[in-house]
């Protein structure tokens, strides 16, 4: 690309498509590092599917025992590996912690390239609202950050707007950046 | 890891000593002491309100339900009334469907494209109405059940069309920026304009309260339970396990409308259309394999409907059972689709009108009548039909497995399956009630979703009649309410589908695709 092309990044778009209801993360600052902490609810949702899974498994195990059995051992096992399998697919984003690192002077979410906190130039927050025909529908929110080359990422993006208003203030504090507010209204 | 081992160890323990199969004893007898106590609640109390509900009148041998007639006169009235739209509009709603008057480059954020819409639409109609309905409706009002399923499904097309077309025009947006729709807001803000304010918050309100109740009975206790008869039947689970397959299917419910986790709900979204391709592959496999029998099996179908040999009632017991079947299946008139389809993003209203009025066609006329053939081929229904052998999802199942043995393990796969969404859905319809009537407050939401799990429990644990009986009244009730606004709202709908037809050929809509 020629260093006089521009290219035009639409800030009022949102990043992902979907989006949970309930708060899934708090930022935690300590020091020199700024970390996005999962919440208990949010963990305990995801461990519904790793117990139904390890149960329905449990039961397959023990059904092994009897002969006649086996075709409602293959059945519940194949179902405990599919929903404790999804389980731990689900759980994974939460035990891996982005963090924002003064020290190392680096923003990692173990998903994109890691970002120099030089290069942030803004916070911003996006509104959404995420839509099903078999569910309510509710209202969500982005936390992204924008890098100087035209880089958006998302940091966090759940349905609880006070908390993501006050993520974002203490993080545009600790990052010295600005924090943009691109909510708007949505008609449906 | 320890203490997980010891977990494991006790848990297998626990289901395969001699100790666990002395208390299955005991465990039976409470689980049908609590069956037996939930059952005769239910008789005591709501016993009036069923009775009410499927208030009879005698025709010829028959008594015939008030309430089958309302439906069946409303979805004639319609046909009629919207100059049999089902039929000649069919076309335009196809194209609709296939994307013909949406323009490709104005898509929006999170608009689903018609291909999705079409899968969503589609496996919404399969459940387990398709399965278990038609095995119950066939093996009380035999092959000629079917006749009138099919007639049902093809009138009910019009009823259909108009209420989703009434749910998107009066939706509204909550304060929480929730879009919200259905009859309630219809028959209130609909009537309003009518000048009929105080009729139609008496009916809002009437069918909310009977859509809780549907939501609890037919959208729920109902689909726990035949998932646990279908366990029972492929694997020879005994009935009293009923309370764990209740307990991990409550436990991920819980977890999608509690939890709010948007994953496990669009993961089953996208598991339930093959559910349904499944469903219907194995049903051509039937159809095809026995090819020669096809033509034996539909004479029985049209014999049966107007002879009603073996039925009690004749001909009219066989038209009842394919009638209410028919509308368990396809909830045509009932007004929960219009709930579902309020949510869509359109301009048009009435695009979305003429896309549901595929739905009965493809649920009632083509899949039911695939598992009518299913059932009837497979010659295991036989009379005097009384539902004292086999029925509903048991004996949908022994016919599918009289062809192939593998069968019966596939189609429990697709009914647990069809039963956690069909529970999702219900949920989303219930909730949608619930917060008409109580508002928007966590507190009072939380207390929805509670209740609900709870009797996704009892519903797969209790053995019933009285509560399959209170479902069926609870869904069938929504349609009165439902239907009386429906009157008074038609020449809404007929305008609007005017309007566009006028705008389609003047160009003013726009074609894109040939």
């Amino acid at each position: 690309m020629n260093e006089n092309d521009s290219c035009i990044v639409n800030l009022e778009r949102t990043i992902l498509k979907n989006g949970p209801e309930f708060l899934s993360h708090k930022l935690v600052i300590k020091g020199d590092l700024a970390y996005l902490k999962p919440t208990i609810s949010a963990m305990s949702f995801c461990m519904i599917y790793i117990v139904v899974g390890v149960f329905l498994f449990g039961l397959a195990v023990s059904l092994l025992r009897m002969p006649d059995r086996y075709d409602l051992a293959v059945f519940l096992g194949g179902f405990g590996i599919a929903i404790g399998t999804f389980g731990i697919a689900l759980i994974q984003p939460f035990l891996r912690r982005s963090r924002f690192d003064k020290t190392t002077n680096c923003f990692d979410n173990h998903k994109d390239h890691n970002v120099t906190l030089e290069h942030i130039v803004s916070l911003q927050i996006n509104n959404k609202v995420i839509q099903s025909k078999h569910g309510l529908s509710y209202g969500c929110f982005e936390l992204n950050l924008l890098t100087q080359h035209g880089r958006r990422i998302n940091i966090l993006n759940h349905g609880d707007e006070q908390q993501l208003l006050h993520d974002a203030e203490l993080l545009g504090i600790f990052l010295d950046v600005e924090v943009k507010d691109y909510r708007r209204e949505i008609i449906l | 890891m320890n203490k997980i081992r010891e977990t494991m160890l006790g848990l297998m323990l626990a289901f395969s000593t001699s100790a666990f199969a002395e208390e299955a004893g005991s465990f039976k007898e409470s689980v049908a002491s609590f069956s037996s106590f939930v059952d005769g609640f239910f008789s005591d109390y709501t016993g009036w309100f069923v009775s009410l509900i499927f208030k009879s009148v005698p025709v010829g041998e028959a008594n015939f339900p008030l309430i089958v007639g309302w439906l069946l006169f409303a979805a004639f009235i319609f046909t009629l009334y919207f100059g049999f739209v089902q039929f000649r509009q069919a076309g335009l709603a196809i194209n609709i469907v296939k994307g013909k008057y949406t323009d490709p480059n104005a898509k929006e954020d999170g608009e689903v494209s018609h291909f999705q819409a079409l899968t969503t639409a589609l496996s919404g109609t399969v459940g387990l109405g398709n399965i278990a309905g038609v095995g119950a409706a066939l093996a009380i009002g035999g092959p000629g059940a079917t006749f009138w399923m099919i007639l049902c499904g093809l009138l009910g097309m019009a009823s259909k069309f108009c209420e989703c077309t009434l749910g998107v025009k009066y939706r509204t947006v909550l304060p929480s920026g929730a879009v919200s729709g259905g009859p309630m807001y219809y028959l209130s803000q609909g009537l309003k304009e009518k000048g009929l304010g105080g009729l139609g918050k008496i009916l809002a309100v009437g069918f909310a309260l009977m859509c809780i109740l549907a939501a609890l009975g037919a959208g729920n206790m109902f689909q726990a339970n035949q998932a646990h008869a279908m366990l029972s039947y492929a694997f020879n689970v005994p009935s009293e396990f009923g309370v764990i397959t209740g307990v991990v299917l409550a436990a991920l419910v819980f977890s999608v409308i509690v939890g709010g986790m948007p994953s496990i709900a669009s993961v089953t979204e996208k598991i339930v259309p093959w559910m349904a391709a499944l469903y219907i592959g194995m049903a051509l496999i039937v159809i095809i394999a026995n090819i020669g029998q096809v033509g034996a099996a539909f004479s029985a179908i049209f014999e049966g409907a107007f002879t009603g040999a073996g039925v009690a009632g004749g001909f009219i017991g066989a038209l009842i059972q394919g009638l209410k079947r028919a509308t368990f299946s396809n909830e045509a008139g009932v007004g929960s689709a219009a709930i579902a389809h309020s949510a869509v993003k359109t301009k048009e209203p009435i695009t979305e009108g003429l896309v549901s009025l595929l739905e009965p066609f493809v649920d009632t006329v083509v899949i039911c009548t695939m598992t009518a053939l299913v059932i009837t081929i497979a010659g295991l229904n036989v009379g005097p039909y009384d539902g004292s052998g086999l029925t509903g999802v048991t004996l949908t199942a022994a016919s599918f497995t009289a062809t192939a043995g593998i069968f019966k393990y596939l189609l429990a796969l697709a009914v647990v399956l069809f039963a956690f969404s069909t529970m999702i859905s219900w949920s989303y319809y219930g909730l949608k009630s619930w917060t008409y009537l109580f508002g928007e407050s966590k507190g009072s939401e939380l207390a929805f979703k509670i209740l609900f799990c709870i009797f996704v429990v009892i519903g797969a644990t209790i053995q019933f009649s009285a509560v399959i009986d209170f479902s069926d009244a609870a869904l069938f009730a929504m349609s009165i309410f439902n239907i009386i606004g429906l009157y008074f709202l038609m020449p809404v709908v007929k305008k609007e589908l005017h309007s566009f037809i006028a705008r389609v050929k003047s160009g003013e809509i726009k074609a894109y695709k040939k």
